[in-house]
């Protein structure tokens, strides 16, 4: 009785019910090539491989942004943090162009968690102001246009190459998940991001140097995002204006769907990965289907609305 | 009175939540015009009883009968428009709304379908004058307010609702003792205007001086009902824990010459502290009184390296320290521990599991590095729950689901995995059952016995008096007086908290006389 109510905590439950969408995607995806194509091409090993290839950039901004939001804050600069790490990368080129983005998101997460930790403004508007800067600087940067820079060999190699048949952007993902699990599960810095993000006046009386652990958490955001940009511009061979713009709302939603308290103190790394597949999933069988953008947009939304409204209703009957 | 036809009846209430029984076939009535008492330990049903009769919680079984009629109350405001009001422990007020606008939320006066403000401040300054709060301006806001003058709105709000059953659980623990002589008096009068109060307190002489009948429970049954008079306090606590007890207090120690640990001197902060000057000797237990919000939180807090901009000098064994913020505090070379005023907000992140609660102050301890290492943590947190004896399932579960006795136990013994030299404790037995009452006086004694210092603030002058080995009063942020050995009387430490040297006098005299 015990072990049961222990292994079907109320931070699982999310996560089983994210799980299980997962299978009615694939179930209803298949149903539809079965009955249109007579094939099940979203039951092979190459098509899910190709989706967990091009779902790495979302994974890893969304590891980042889940670290946040953990605290109870939000990173709204993902953005154009994943922008101008990638710009910045293909301007200096060569074997600096990967250090060079990554210190773009250091700067960016310092700055975010010094306004956010420090100066106490509500991060809902210190990162979108800080977004809304970065976009300023890049467009002065870049004169509006896209750059001509490429994107070097190696940046290609991590994007879109693979290591004994295992795509590399599925290898830096898996590399990331690891370090945020650690991080989350192992660590004393972990432990302070759970209770700070619970109640952070216990946290602080505790004797946790909570603006310290908002601080790194930032950092972790925003380095995260950088990566995420610059390994999109390693696929697409280059960076362009409004690269990072498609991936705030689904990190957000990944990290809230695979079961995250939206405001901080509760929610495990494994949820986040389940919410990355089901977004994933959901996009690619909404375009198999031949879903025009408008539908898609529509039940995209509609999906993650009503499974908030669950997670939700299922928290309030178990308090 | 006891002929005159209850106001309230439940017959035959069970309530489960999954399978714990919370209550079991309870029958309980209560009369009008009477002032009853519910009694027991934390987790013996007293608060699932007033939540289902104020409408918070449906009952799993039985019945409820308001004057007589069967009634299903399906919220508080429903019990409410019945009369049935409760004052909760935790408090229920919006930190930004005003006093009036609080004291009015769920029905505030109209005027042409919109809120009447002016008409809404003229009656929440009528009703705060009831329970003599003058002082409290009903368009300051709440968050403004002391935690015991939060509370005396809390018991303005629930007259505004006009009451026939009003229910207060713990309603004056928070309370400085003047205001508690108002509810008391306020209690007297609704008595004789019929209405029927219930009284749930931690507090013999409180019950003692105010109630009429009294009801026990244990483990959410109903043990027995019984005017005043008819049983003596042994017994009474004997009916609450269904054993009998020791002295409340552990013995006395004898007063010797202490090497000095602390000194404080003309410490300031802001408005609240204004120059205090104290010593704490290595071992000793130094109680801190006085009414409340004398600047003796502020005093913790400051020690703590919580408040900014702190003026005056903080010696420890002689050297000058200057404590940066809690973590500074609580480390090598001042050792502090703190155990705040609220354990619900202060103490503990109460989503968390018992497991890092316990940890949570000194993950140092059980880490290689920046690593948590499991099985230093698996040790250190069995050994912290032994310790303390805290009554868990399993460590790992949230410490919301412990009595509020088990969960001041993890906040204490969370402070002793980082071994302090100092132990700074805030009102610690606060809403806590007598029996966990005296499992901390003790474990005060031994952490004393061990050569740690203790500065204990207490709004419970027994427990002053019972624990201390000396208590200095703070009147206005200074120390107004310190007393030590005999000295330590109700009577001493009243006189200095109000700080008049009168009462002391004229009690003597009287002695004298008799």
């Amino acid at each position: 009785m015990n072990n049961i109510t222990t292994l079907f905590s109320s931070e699982d439950k999310p996560i089983l019910i994210a799980s299980g969408f997962i299978v009615v995607i694939l179930l209803i995806g298949t149903a539809y090539t079965l009955a249109t194509q007579g094939t099940m091409p979203l039951l092979t090993a190459n098509y899910l491989m190709l989706q967990l290839q091009s779902g790495a950039f979302l994974g890893i901004a969304a590891a980042g942004i889940m670290v946040v939001i953990l605290l109870g804050h939000i990173d709204l600069s993902i953005p154009w943090t994943m922008t101008a790490a990638a710009m910045m990368a293909t301007t200096v080129g060569s074997e600096l162009a990967i250090p060079t983005g990554i210190a773009v998101g250091l700067a960016v997460g310092v700055i975010n968690g010094l306004g956010v930790g420090y100066l106490r403004v509500p991060s809902m508007i210190f990162t979108l102001g800080l977004d809304s800067a970065m976009r300023g600087l890049m467009v002065a940067h870049t004169g509006g246009y896209a750059p001509a820079d490429q994107a070097t060999p190696l940046m290609r190699y991590l994007a879109s190459g693979d290591f004994l048949g295992i795509p590399m952007s599925l290898c830096v993902w898996t590399a990331v998940s690891v370090i945020i699990f650690l991080i989350l599960r192992k660590t004393t810095f972990g432990k302070s991001i759970y209770a700070t993000g619970n109640k952070e006046a216990a946290a602080y009386l505790s004797g946790i140097r909570t603006r310290r652990v908002i601080l790194g958490a930032f950092v972790v955001s925003g380095v995260c995002a950088a990566l995420a940009g610059v390994l999109l511009a390693g696929y697409s061979a280059k960076a362009y204006q409004g690269m990072g713009n498609p991936f705030l709302l689904p990190a957000i939603a990944a990290v809230v769907l695979g079961g995250t308290h939206i405001l901080g103190g509760k929610g495990r790394y494994v949820g986040t990965l389940v919410g990355v597949i089901l977004i994933v999933l959901l996009n690619s069988v909404l375009s198999i289907m031949q879903m025009p953008e408008a539908g898609r947009q529509i039940i995209y939304g509609t999906v993650i609305i009503c499974m908030l409204l669950v997670y939700g209703r299922g928290q309030k009957i178990s308090s | 009175m006891s002929k005159l036809a209850p106001i309230m009846r439940l017959s035959g209430i069970s309530k489960n939540f999954g399978a714990t029984h919370a209550l079991k076939d309870v029958d309980f009535s209560c009369r009008p015009g009477s002032i009853h008492a519910i009694l027991g330990e934390n987790g013996a049903g007293k608060s699932t009883l007033i939540k289902i009769m104020s409408g918070v919680l449906k009952p799993t079984s039985g019945n409820l009968y308001i004057d007589g009629r069967e009634a299903s109350l399906q919220s508080p405001t429903q019990a409410a428009s019945k009369g049935v009001v409760c004052i909760f422990q935790e408090l229920s007020l919006v930190p930004d709304l005003s006093v009036a606008e609080n004291i009015f939320l769920d029905s505030p006066p109209k005027k042409w379908g919109m809120i009447d403000r002016k008409k809404q401040r003229v009656a929440a300054q009528a009703l705060l004058a009831r329970i003599k709060c003058e002082d409290i301006d009903p368009s300051e806001l709440v968050k403004d307010l002391s935690l015991s003058r939060r509370q005396m709105v809390e018991i303005a709000k629930a007259l505004g609702k006009k009451p026939k059953v009003l229910i207060l659980d713990e309603a004056t623990s928070a309370l400085s003792s003047q205001d508690v002589e108002t509810i008391y008096d306020l209690l007297e009068d609704l008595k004789c205007e019929g209405v029927s109060s219930l009284f749930i307190s931690h507090k013999m002489q409180e019950v003692d001086r105010l109630c009429d009948t009294l009801s026990v429970f244990r483990n959410g049954q109903h043990i027995e009902t019984f005017a005043k008079g008819e049983r003596s306090d042994e017994e009474i606590v004997k009916l609450m824990i269904g054993r009998s007890v020791d002295a409340q207090y552990p013995d006395k120690r004898p007063l010797i010459k202490r090497e000095t640990q602390l000194s404080i001197s003309d410490l300031k902060w802001g408005g609240e502290l204004q120059g205090v000057t104290l010593k704490l000797g290595k071992g000793e237990i130094l109680g801190l009184g006085g009414l409340d919000g004398q600047g003796q939180k502020e005093l913790l807090l400051a020690l703590f390296g919580v408040l900014r901009g702190v003026e005056g000098k903080v010696e420890i064994d002689g050297r000058a320290m200057t404590m940066r913020s809690p973590a500074s505090a609580k480390t090598s070379p001042t050792n502090f521990a703190l155990v705040p005023e609220d354990r619900k907000t202060e103490g503990l992140m109460l989503e968390m599991s018992i497991a890092d609660n316990l940890m949570i102050a000194s993950l140092a301890s059980i880490s290689n590095g920046p690593f948590v290492s499991s099985t230093k943590e698996r040790d250190a947190v069995a050994k912290g729950i032994k310790k303390l004896q805290i009554k868990v399932g399993s460590a790992k579960h949230p410490v919301s689901t412990l009595s509020g006795g088990n969960q001041q136990k993890v906040v204490i013994a969370k402070w002793l995995q980082t071994n302090p030299n100092i132990v700074l404790l805030n009102d610690p037995t606060r809403g806590i059952d007598v029996g966990t009452k005296q499992e901390i006086y003790k474990l005060i004694h031994e952490l004393a016995e061990q050569g740690k210092s203790v500065l204990l603030y207490s709004t419970d002058y027994a427990e002053l008096i019972g624990c201390c080995d000396r208590v200095a009063i703070m009147y206005e942020g200074k120390i107004s007086a310190e007393l030590e050995g005999d000295e330590v009387s109700e009577a001493a430490i009243l006189s200095a908290a109000l700080n008049i040297g009168d009462v002391l006098e004229d009690e003597k005299r009287e002695t004298f006389n008799a």
